[in-house]
């Protein structure tokens, strides 16, 4: 059934299912998951699953929807859809968005292949052909020669040969849901040619002509968080309810009780959060709270449909979505008359909002958008809250999300709140702009459907599991309880799977927060730490 | 010998027609999203740990500080080192390295022949004895003499070995092998014959002197000099490469400036009322043609993001037949 060595013209043939994966492939991870038996093992696609969705290219299913061709007709309908999705991927008022990146990158790659050592997802699966960054890169660029341009036919036995049919473009689909878009491929590329971008661009062709997306990133994802408020399903009313809860809690713990300022007109700061936060980690909109209230910030929260949630999916499967849901927010922060818009502890929402959807907003929609991180070194750093370091004399290591860092340039300011409060801080290797990604990444944290939790959690969260594993090495024994830092919802969501994929609470005391939960935990105020050792 | 010195005049511009088209074509796309990737080498003070201006509270109230030469150190460590391959895949770098040295220093003989041919032209013979009428210059025509041949034979040596090695290379690395297409290794045949034919020419000109009087006489638009059936062939491949070379992903000697400097390091904000509003109001009146449930072909950018309903918005289900 599984066939290795995989050629690029593979993708288009009739079998069953391109690459099997097995534990023995797997990236080797360090002590003490370094004996066999110390992870789970892998699962087979039901026979339903098989029938009903693709899992043609790896057994896998990222696109959780039943799409897969059953007739002739159907299929040629799709290699009818398909082709005219790329043309409008090349054209000028349909793709303005990313025309220049992506002609850039289609042409110059001369195949060197320097880019694949740096794919955390391939060099974790053993180097699956299917997941170098050059392969859907590669597939795509043959599919554009052969079929979109004169002579095309003629010129692919020279110019690199392939099949588009219904297989090549199920597996292309799914394939385009292997790279995490983190981009480190790109950092490496002598020509500066992006096959994350090859990734993002071919599944927008997917979703901007065909609707076809994970259904977590579209239909639960953008759309709903569009038409209800929140891609959680979190509806104003709850967001109001929940914000109680979290003030009775902050009272609880700090001694006495915060106002969270909501809908506050003419406030200096709109701060917005993943809405994730408020139903699986409320205790870090409570700690932003608290930081917010006794620095003396002015700041509000929007109780407002879409304002109370961060995130926007779009940013990685689909231009339009991201274009609505960024204008939704800046409109909201207009009418709330703030002066900036700061986005939380989420990174995907750091890059939608303040670097790719810069340039769809224009006039009042264009306000004034940062990051959380420099304004919490400031309170650090100025001193505006009284800290005690002692208080967090546990090992503590930062994971940097790809979106905020590497994709956007926020780099200190997060480490030096660390150094400063976290006397065993550590860094690990690589790390800033070098990082490694969650496995979350583009989407991957909040796709919950069947099998890809599997998948994630064993190759696209292996090399971060292997990393934070290092970076611990020292104190690795349950007996020590140890912080892993990631200051984004998405990378918490993935981090929390990965951790209880490999029962790593339970073997290794790693638990995982955010950064300013850390913070209150070491102000002098708090009788009772604010970090209570919790797996959840 | 008309016919090849038309095809060389013929070559040539159609090269350096077809390198501008190009260069237009992409300089004139309408403005992108933003896509950078950190380090950027131009943020000041930031680029060492790849931060940028994010890095800063109300960033936008502050003076942006970039560093030029940050950027030109980056780029000509890239250029000149092949920086990304010496430090992500060294086996390959042995080889694309000296290859492309040989490219440079190829163009660097080009540059030389075409000093001497000015010389010469002026009446200052190019040779290894010093020329008088040079007065304190003498030495000029003795250096431009034996610059040319060091540079010249070292170029074709290391184009030659390298671009047989990087051949091989290419067949021996299963990753690279799997990935080529035909076109690949004929580029890098077509590059290794015009090289060995110019060894061939070289054999009948051992002091570069016929080249220099071939470059004269393209200057002057006068007839060709004498030369061997080994030159003859040697510039007819040399003008076909050049007639080709502006067709394929060869041309990423610039194509690299656009990679960098107007993707990966373009980092420009867009502030309220600036240069870069009116661009993005412009593309935002493009009309989108898509044709997924959640939009509205027909309508503008600016439209399908502000007028379309949220309730509007449908998605993929399954067809019932």
């Amino acid at each position: 059934m599984a066939k290795e060595n995989v050629k690029i013209e593979d993708i288009s043939k009739p079998v069953e299912q391109l690459v099997k994966l097995t534990l023995d492939d797997l990236m080797p991870l360090p002590p003490p998951y370094d004996k066999p038996g110390e992870e789970p093992e892998l699962t087979e696609p039901t026979p339903d699953w098989r029938e009903k969705y693709v899992t043609d290219l790896d057994g896998y299913i990222a696109i959780d929807l039943p799409w897969k061709p059953k007739t002739k007709e159907e299929e040629e309908e799709l290699v009818r859809k398909f082709l005219s999705g790329l043309q409008k991927l090349l054209d000028k008022e349909n793709n303005w968005t990313f025309l220049q990146p992506l002609m850039l990158s289609v042409e110059y790659c001369a195949r060197c292949q320097t880019c694949s050592d740096a794919c955390p997802i391939y060099i974790s699966s053993g180097r699956k052909e299917i997941y170098r960054p050059t392969y859907r890169a590669e597939v795509l660029r043959r599919i554009i020669k052969k079929y979109l341009t004169p002579g095309g036919k003629i010129k692919a036995k020279f110019t690199g040969d392939i099949d588009l049919n219904a297989n090549t473009i199920i597996r292309l689909a799914e394939d385009a849901y292997r790279c995490t878009l983190c981009r480190r491929c790109t950092q490496t590329c002598p020509i500066g040619v992006d096959n994350g971008l090859i990734s993002h661009e071919i599944r927008k062709l997917f979703s901007q002509e065909m609707g076809i997306a994970p259904k977590a990133l579209h239909e639960l994802g953008t759309v709903q968080h569009l038409q209800k408020g929140s891609s959680t399903g979190l509806t104003p009313d709850g967001f109001k309810d929940i914000i109680e809860f979290i003030e009775d809690d902050i009272e609880e713990k700090l001694g006495r009780r915060i106002k969270i300022p909501v809908d506050e007109k003419g406030a200096e700061i709109l701060l917005i959060h993943n809405a994730g936060e408020y139903l699986s980690w409320p205790e870090n909109p409570a700690a932003f709270a608290i930081l917010f209230e006794e620095a003396g910030i002015s700041w509000t929260l929007s109780s407002e449909q879409v304002a109370y949630d961060a995130v926007n999916y779009g940013v990685w499967y689909d231009d339009v979505q991201l274009a609505r849901v960024a204008t939704k927010h800046t409109e909201i922060a207009a009418k709330l008359e703030v002066d900036k818009i700061v986005v939380g502890e989420c990174g995907h929402a750091h890059k939608a909002i303040s670097v790719v959807a810069d340039r769809v907003l224009a006039d009042e929609y264009n306000i004034p958008r940062e990051s959380c991180m420099p304004i919490l070194w400031d309170i650090v750093r100025k001193k505006k809250i009284n800290f005690d370091p002692e208080k967090n004399n546990f090992p503590v290591t930062l994971h940097d999300p790809c979106n905020m860092v590497r994709l956007m340039g926020v780099v200190e300011p997060q480490r030096k709140i660390l150094r400063e409060l976290c006397p065993q801080f550590r860094e690990m290797e690589p790390h800033g702009v070098y990082n490694y990604c969650c496995g979350g990444g583009s989407g991957f944290a909040i796709m919950q459907s069947m099998n890809f939790p599997e998948w994630r959690s064993a190759v696209a969260a292996r090399m971060k599991f292997k990393q934070t594993l290092e970076a611990f090495k020292d104190c690795i024994s349950p007996e020590i309880n140890k912080y892993l830092c990631a200051p984004c919802s998405n990378c918490k969501g993935a981090i929390r799977d990965m951790l209880d994929y490999y029962n790593a609470p339970e073997k290794c005391s790693i638990y995982y927060g955010g950064l300013v939960e850390l913070m209150v935990n070491a102000m002098v105020d708090l009788e009772e730490p604010f970090i209570e050792w919790e797996f959840h | 010998m008309i016919w090849l010195q038309a095809l060389v005049y013929f070559s040539f511009t159609v090269f350096v027609l077809v390198v501008l088209a190009k260069v237009v074509k992409y300089a004139t796309m309408p403005i992108h999203l933003r896509w950078e990737l950190y380090p950027v080498p131009h943020e000041k003070g930031r680029a060492e740990h790849g931060g940028s201006y994010f890095e800063e509270a109300d960033w936008w109230k502050k003076p942006r500080e970039t560093t030029l030469i940050g950027e030109l150190k980056d780029m000509f460590m890239e250029m000149l080192f092949i920086k990304r391959v010496f430090e992500h895949k060294r086996p390959l770098w042995w080889f694309t390295y000296p290859f492309h040295t040989g490219i440079y220093l190829i163009l660097t003989w080009f540059a030389l022949v075409f000093i001497g041919a000015i010389f010469e032209i002026a009446g200052f013979p190019i040779s290894a004895a010093s020329v008088q009428q040079l007065g304190f210059l003498s030495w000029l025509s003795p250096l431009i003499y034996y610059l040319t041949w060091i540079v010249g034979v070292l170029a074709m040596a290391l184009m030659l070995i390298f671009g047989l090695g990087l051949l091989f290379r290419r067949l021996g690395d299963e990753g690279m092998r799997s990935y080529s297409a035909p076109i690949d290794y004929f580029n890098l045949l077509f590059i290794i014959a015009v090289v060995a034919t110019g060894i061939a020419a070289w054999q009948y000109d051992g002091d570069f002197a016929v080249a220099r009087a071939f470059m004269k006489s393209l200057i002057t638009f006068s007839p060709l000099p004498s030369i061997s059936g080994a030159t003859i062939l040697h510039v007819t491949l040399l003008s076909l490469l050049f007639l080709y070379l502006p067709f394929t992903k060869m041309t990423h000697f610039f194509g690299k400036y656009f990679t960098y400097h107007k993707v990966l390091w373009e980092d420009e904000p867009n502030l309220r009322g600036g240069e870069i509003e009116k661009e993005v109001k412009k593309v935002l009146g493009y009309r989108i043609s898509w044709s997924a449930p959640h939009m509205k072909p027909g309508m503008t950018w600016a439209d399908e993001v502000l007028k379309v309903s949220p309730n509007e918005i449908d998605v993929w289900k399954k067809e019932e037949k």
